[in-house]
């Protein structure tokens, strides 16, 4: 199963996320709080995913998402997203996003689409 | 979601967190609308959305969604904000916050769905069709003539398809049902995630038709792949998929050729990497429940009873080994709990970031134009202190609003500018925490302060007389003393400053005023440190024993060489040209006269003596606040036991020099 980066502002969806992919056997890599941190945390741990929150202080998912597909182009990193983000999501998307997901999370939902695009 | 419970909390503090920076940026939104602001506001009621939806709670959730709108609408400034407007999200915020309560009382919202406040906003989000975008929880609708159901590969789509390609053809038909998110979103993942695996060289509909949002769901193309069926299928995965079939794509012109490994074996490496870095993890911050702190800091407290303990056993045998070695675990001791009052510590702005809303609530419902002014919100205190001076500080900036700050009529009239200034700073002196709350309003009015307390009968005519503005103005906080006419709908309530005034000794802080006519008011808080651990010197008064927090002790003296002189009813000790009162403690230790050592103690800026047989040492101790079973207790901060088993009160100089 796959080493993943969480990155979201809030410790509740962090550790939300995490016990969803604990349950899946995944392992967490590390967390990371805004887009900047989480540039430096993809650069030092190098996870097989990121899970990216797209609304965040500082630096937002999307600016976060383009600058680790810089450094990596082939990182993978799924977003979450929430009701009515379409347009970003897109962004995302046509940025290199490998995923998404949306809030609420439904487990079964998070852990399908990380498989797919660790399997990918 | 599983174990809902054990993310409360979490969702608890965080949307608290959220709720406050709601608020605060709502005030600023009012006055001056910047682009940071406005980016703030919308991530905390997004954020805030989330984790209600993620617990369940429908109707914050919603609430949430709505403000998000009309964030969402000034941003792109298709609406401004105006006050009527601040009102209509504050008066959300307040919801949230009462939820919020609910939420950690019973563990649900249990409020009606506030059907009225969503109808406001989006009355207010109205003003032009907000955003363009379609909701991913909807299914959309697309007229069935764009379906391509089964069809087979168009032959302009052919074209897409590149010389050079290597590997089996598959032929991937996929219907996508956007149960949960929009089916356009997933068709690009799709496309993008078999282009790992692959070359698609062909597709319908087309690529762009694809990302289009009215793209409905079906999906037929061609991909050149080495990866086999079960690793497309795996890549294309099951979310919001209703089915997929693959099979191998016969396509008589193209000869079969070599697979190429363009992505795997890069990758392998990448993830062995990845895994040398693992022990890496680091998490720089923790949150940890009070509970588990105040049991700690009961632990350390214990350690220094115990230290004195050992600390008494070996000064009988005067052993030099043993006294170093105490000596080192004193200093750890000191230095745990020096560690452990810093990580109890949160900054004032805790408590101040609610003040600006209270200000404004105010100052709205009393027709005044008031600004608050926060400096020193940096300025960290103990968090039990936190949570006794919430109250009294809301009561005096309430008050400050309400009776200090006069109407903008008055204050022309008066030749201030209309609008009125409230200072709410806070600072660090020595190791005490002083607040000020300070306004430019009328101030107290001496004169009536003097007729009401007469009238109430908490002076005598007499004593009225005799007293200096400062001792008037500080008739305030004498108990039952209301200068207010009649009880506002929002600060009073038959509340008056004595409350205010208790709850500070309380928190074993002062408090003072000063006032001047027409110029405004000052309430001065004065904390101490918060230290449950104190310095104490360990003395005797007329042969029973009593500990003295050192840092209230200025100067030991020899009774013999200082002159003592009676004044009125009591007595003064002149000392280098001072005169500084001489209390008697008789009524609380009792008397022979002997005890012949001076010791001049100071609380803030006041000075007094009291007299002291014997001094025993200086010691670290833990002074544990008596219950209430035993009354109000003046003069007594609480009891320690220095080791030796006996319990000895700490004297209280704080109430001593009030009373």
């Amino acid at each position: 199963m796959g080493k993943i980066l969480i990155v979201d502002d809030t410790a509740f969806m962090r550790t939300l996320l995490k016990n969803i992919l604990f349950s899946g056997g995944h392992m967490i890599l590390g967390e990371a709080e805004n887009g900047e941190d989480a540039v430096s945390k993809y650069r030092e741990l190098k996870p097989d995913l990121v899970t990216m929150d797209v609304v965040m202080p500082k630096v937002n998912g999307i600016e976060a998402l383009k600058s680790i597909k810089a450094l990596d182009p082939a990182a993978k990193v799924v977003m979450c997203t929430a009701v009515g983000q379409e347009q970003m999501v897109k962004l995302a998307i046509k940025s290199g996003a490998r995923g998404y997901i949306v809030k609420p999370f439904q487990a079964a939902k998070v852990l399908e689409e990380i498989k797919a695009v660790l399997a990918t | 979601m599983p174990d809902e419970n054990g993310y409360l909390k979490l969702f608890l503090v965080e949307s608290r967190e959220n709720h406050e920076n709601l608020v605060k940026n709502l005030l600023i939104l009012e006055r001056s609308e910047d682009r940071e602001t406005i980016d703030e506001i919308f991530r905390s009621a997004h954020t805030l959305k989330g984790m209600s939806a993620s617990m369940g709670f429908s109707g914050l959730e919603r609430l949430c969604h709505s403000m998000e709108d009309v964030f969402s609408s000034i941003r792109e400034g298709s609406i401004r904000p105006c006050g009527e407007m601040v009102d209509d999200l504050l008066g959300c915020t307040d919801y949230i916050e009462e939820a919020l309560a609910r939420i950690e009382k019973d563990g649900e919202e249990g409020l009606e769905e506030p059907v009225e406040f969503i109808d406001r906003l989006v009355r207010w989000g109205r003003n032009e069709n907000r955003r363009g975008e379609g909701s991913i929880g909807e299914v959309s609708d697309v007229p069935e003539s764009q379906a391509v159901a089964g069809s087979a590969i168009p032959a302009a789509e052919k074209k897409i398809q590149l010389s050079g390609d290597r590997g089996e053809k598959f032929r991937i038909r996929i219907r996508i049902d956007g149960n949960g998110s929009a089916k356009y979103l997933r068709g690009m993942i799709i496309l993008q995630n078999l282009e790992i695996l692959g070359r698609i060289i062909a597709c319908s509909p087309s690529r762009e038709m694809v990302e289009d949002e009215s793209f409905d769901g079906e999906l037929d193309m061609v991909l050149e792949s080495d990866s086999g069926a079960e690793a497309i299928r795996t890549a294309i995965g099951s979310l919001d998929i209703s089915s997929c079939h693959i099979s191998p794509f016969i396509d008589p012109e193209e000869p079969k050729s070599e697979p190429e490994m363009c992505e795997g074996p890069e990758r392998k490496a990448k993830a062995t990497e990845g895994r040398k870095d693992g022990k890496k993890r680091e998490f720089s911050h923790l949150r940890v429940d009070i509970k588990r702190l105040d049991q700690m800091m009961n632990l350390i407290e214990d350690l220094v009873l115990k230290e004195g303990r050992i600390r008494q056993i070996a000064g009988k045998y005067q052993v030099t080994e043993l006294d170093e070695a105490i000596g080192m675990i004193g200093r750890t001791i000191s230095d745990l709990h020096e560690l452990m009052m810093r990580i109890r510590m949160i900054p004032l702005d805790y408590i101040f970031n609610r003040f600006p809303r209270v200000v404004r609530d105010v100052a709205h419902h009393e027709g005044k134009d008031v600004e608050l002014i926060i400096t020193g919100g940096d300025v960290e205190l103990d968090r039990s202190v936190m949570d006794g001076l919430n109250d009294p500080l809301l009561h005096l900036i309430r008050n400050a609003v309400n009776h200090g700050i006069e109407s903008p009529d008055e204050r022309v009239s008066a030749g201030k500018k209309p609008r009125g200034t409230v200072r709410l700073s806070a600072g660090r002196e020595r190791d005490n925490v002083f607040i000020v709350v300070e306004d430019d309003g009328k101030g107290i009015d001496g004169e009536r302060v003097k007729q009401k307390a007469i009238e109430k009968g908490i002076i005598s005519e007499e004593e009225a007389s005799e007293l200096s503005r400062e001792e008037i103005v500080n008739l305030l906080f004498r108990p039952g003393f209301s200068t207010a006419e009649q009880i506002t709908d929002i600060s009073g309530r038959g509340v008056g400053l004595d409350v205010v005034k208790k709850a500070i000794e309380a928190l074993k802080g002062s408090i003072r005023v000063e006032s001047q006519n027409g110029k405004g008011t000052k309430f001065m808080l004065i904390l101490p440190p918060s230290m449950a651990i104190v310095e104490v010197l360990l003395v005797r008064i007329n042969g029973h024993r009593c500990a003295l927090p050192v840092h209230s002790v200025v100067e030991v003296a020899n009774m013999k060489n200082c002159m003592v002189r009676k004044v009125g009813r009591g007595e003064v000790v002149m000392m280098r040209d001072e005169v500084i009162p001489l209390f008697s403690l008789n009524d609380m230790f009792g008397s022979d006269g002997r005890d012949d050592i001076l010791f001049v103690l100071q609380n803030h800026d006041r000075r007094f003596c009291i007299r002291v047989g014997e001094v025993e040492g200086q010691q670290q101790v833990v002074v544990k606040p008596l219950n209430l079973i035993f009354g109000r207790n003046c003069g007594i901060s609480g009891v320690t036991i220095p080791g030796d088993g006996e319990v000895v009160p700490v004297l209280d100089v704080n109430h001593m020099i009030q009373s």
